[in-house]
């Protein structure tokens, strides 16, 4: 039984509504999450925002052209986390055996687990997110042309793709070591610390290992170099800086097919 | 015709971390590690055809999930091959599903934060139901199982037998070809028990339906199975029908004498070891004797004729061994026939 993308598509809606409601059965808990969320999240971005402003440049780069590569990160994050958030609980629903039921219908077992539950909180995310990216986008010296904003939703999809496809890699060792929390942890702070600034001032050992065998640098500081005409600090040839978001699904399409593969791991359990 | 359901020589292995003992063993296990090799399925040969009802035995930890697990593709096999109607369930998984339905006794595939009727709505669209087949068999379902009452309540908040049923309705509801029950009964009360062994009687009466089901109440198994597959340690002991099973393991009988108190004395008297031809006198009560006897080796009529000739008997019956017994012999004894 092989579907069509278009039935897939409107399963998944589907799905997405159901786990929604019953997140709202419980209304009390959907109301502070969402709040938690938004004072976690910009809490955040009130502490960057701080330090930021502490210094005239980082790496060449102006207050504003990190600020714009800072949130163009958060946002490729949010695009990621939104629909696949449940990805980060796959360790618990392996160990627990509840992926069994996953296995039995005939609908692809990812999109089953990320329509398994939404959470409310990355909903703080978003709103973060998006706001930022807001004011920094008219704060940003970009010369927009119709190519540079196409470019730039193609970077955003292409960012998350490239972040979510090492969390999905992570999330396959689920299926042999049950336990993936800390590595989760890892990755996570990795993108966040040297995804959200200009990456050549940590140096070039380090830009060369996030560029290469993680795509830290394809999440943002690629596409931000791109849009800003910043392509001369790179490392990367500027064809390839364009080429960002292509990399980023490149990276999600490989990652996939070793999240199925791994998948021939699971074990389920003994009841 | 080929068999609907062919399992040839499956094995499955669970590797277990074996820990280091004594000073620094859990650095050194986390370094260094050692395997140990659990063979929860060893070797597992049967065919099934259209339309059957299979009761799949065997005590705790026999094998008996992990087998129906590689039937429906949860795990994949070490070794061995399995296919239903030609299709590798681990492989072939999406249509491999599309044509079963599974019930884990243990554990709901329910939505369990939403009202079982949006359950049964979401399991629909995933398996492609039609409105009109949707609403036929719903009807049908909450009419043979009971549903009506409970429908429009959270999974969460129903009891056990409410959700088993709601479990094996949506586990039916698109008409699968083959139907894998994992102690399906468990927790029930006896009425629940009794609804539910209809509703799978009626399921496989039409014949379209093949079904697979591994349970602890032997009463399903009677009421239910022709035919039995019974495993311990990962493998198949036995496979035919239950007459069979209780001929090839259960060879006893038990012939219970109820004697008449003795004109003269007015005492009951007691049967006595030398006029049993060698029998077992199990117990002797209230004028009433069990006398136990290997049906090979004495013949029932001779016993019978010496116990009348010695004693004034009132009625003398002889039972059967029952499955329950059988099966905690095979069980608790690992009879081999
Ligand atoms: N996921 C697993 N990991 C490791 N060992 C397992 C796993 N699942 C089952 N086993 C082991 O395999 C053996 C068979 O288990 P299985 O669940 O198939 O037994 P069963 O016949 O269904 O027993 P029960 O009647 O208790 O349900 C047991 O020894 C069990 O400990
Ligand atoms: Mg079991």
């Amino acid at each position: 039984m092989n579907r069509p993308f278009k039935e897939s598509l409107s399963l998944y809606w589907t799905l997405q509504k159901a786990a929604l409601r019953a997140e709202t059965g419980y209304r009390f808990n959907f109301v502070l999450l969402v709040v938690m969320g938004i004072v976690y999240q910009g809490s955040g971005i009130a502490f960057v925002w701080v330090i930021l402003s502490q210094f005239d440049s980082i790496g060449s780069w102006t207050f504003s052209d990190v600020a714009f590569l800072y949130s163009l990160r958060l946002l490729a994050h949010a695009v990621w986390i939104v629909p696949f958030n449940q990805v980060y609980a796959l360790d618990e629903l392996v160990r627990e055996g509840r992926f069994d039921v996953y296995l039995l219908r005939p609908l692809n077992p990812l999109l089953q687990v990320i329509t398994g539950r939404v959470r409310m909180n990355i909903l703080g995310d978003v709103i973060t997110a998006v706001t930022m990216f807001g004011f920094a986008v008219t704060a940003a010296d970009v010369d927009w042309t119709p190519a540079k904003a196409l470019y730039l939703v193609l970077a955003v999809l292409g960012g998350a793709a490239a972040e979510g496809a090492v969390v999905l890699l992570v999330s396959a060792l689920s299926f042999r070591f049950l336990h993936t929390w800390s590595a989760h942890f890892l990755v996570d702070n990795v993108f966040l610390l040297f995804g959200s600034y200009p990456l050549h001032i940590f140096g070039t050992a380090t830009t060369w290992i996030l560029t290469w065998t993680v795509p830290v640098a394809f999440v943002a500081y690629v596409p931000a170099s791109v849009l800003l005409g910043r392509t001369g600090d790179l490392s990367v040839s500027p064809v390839l800086a364009w080429a960002a978001p292509a990399i980023g699904f490149l990276w999600m399409y490989a990652a996939y097919r070793i999240w199925v593969r791994q998948m021939r791991h699971y074990q389920s359990t003994g009841t | 015709m080929s068999a609907l359901i062919s399992v040839d020589g499956l094995v499955k292995e669970f590797r277990k971390v074996k820990p280091h003992e004594g000073r620094l063993g859990s650095l050194r296990t986390l370094f260094t590690r050692r395997y140990e090799v659990n063979r929860a399925v060893d070797g597992v040969s049967f065919a099934i055809d259209e339309g059957e009802l299979v009761g799949y035995l065997g005590p705790n930890g026999a094998g008996k999930s992990t087998t129906i697990k590689m039937m429906t593709g949860i795990v994949m096999p070490t070794g061995g091959t399995v296919r239903i109607s030609g299709l590798d369930p681990w492989r072939e998984r999406p249509c491999n599903a599309a044509q079963m339905g599974v019930v884990f006794g243990q554990r709901t595939q329910l939505w369990w934060d939403l009202p079982l009727r949006e359950s049964f709505r979401l399991v629909g669209a995933i398996y492609g139901v039609s409105p009109a087949d949707y609403r036929e068999s719903l009807e049908r379902f909450v009419d043979l199982l009971d549903l009506g009452e409970f429908i429009d309540r959270p999974v969460r908040q129903l009891s056990l037998g409410q959700r088993m049923r709601g479990d094996i309705a949506a586990a039916m509801l698109h008409r699968p070809r083959v139907v894998y029950l994992d102690e399906p009964t468990i927790g029930l009360d006896v009425v629940a028990k009794d609804r539910m062994r209809t509703f799978v009687e009626e399921t496989s009466r039409a014949g379209e339906t093949t079904i697979v089901l591994t349970t602890h109440d032997l009463a399903d198994v009677e009421r239910l199975c022709p035919r039995v597959i019974l495993i311990d340690h990962g493998r198949v002991l036995y496979d035919g029908d239950v007459q069979g099973l209780k001929a090839t393991y259960a060879t006893h009988r038990e012939l219970v004498v109820h004697l008449a108190p003795d004109e003269s004395t007015g005492r009951t008297p007691a049967v006595r070891a030398a006029d049993v031809l060698g029998a077992e006198i199990v117990s002797q009560e209230q004028g009433v004797a069990r006398i136990r006897f290997e049906a090979s080796r004495i013949a029932v009529q001779h016993l019978i004729a010496s116990v009348n000739q010695n004693y004034p008997v009132r009625d003398l019956s002889i039972v059967e061994p029952d499955l329950e017994g059988v099966v905690r012999r095979i069980y608790s004894e690992g009879l081999t026939p």
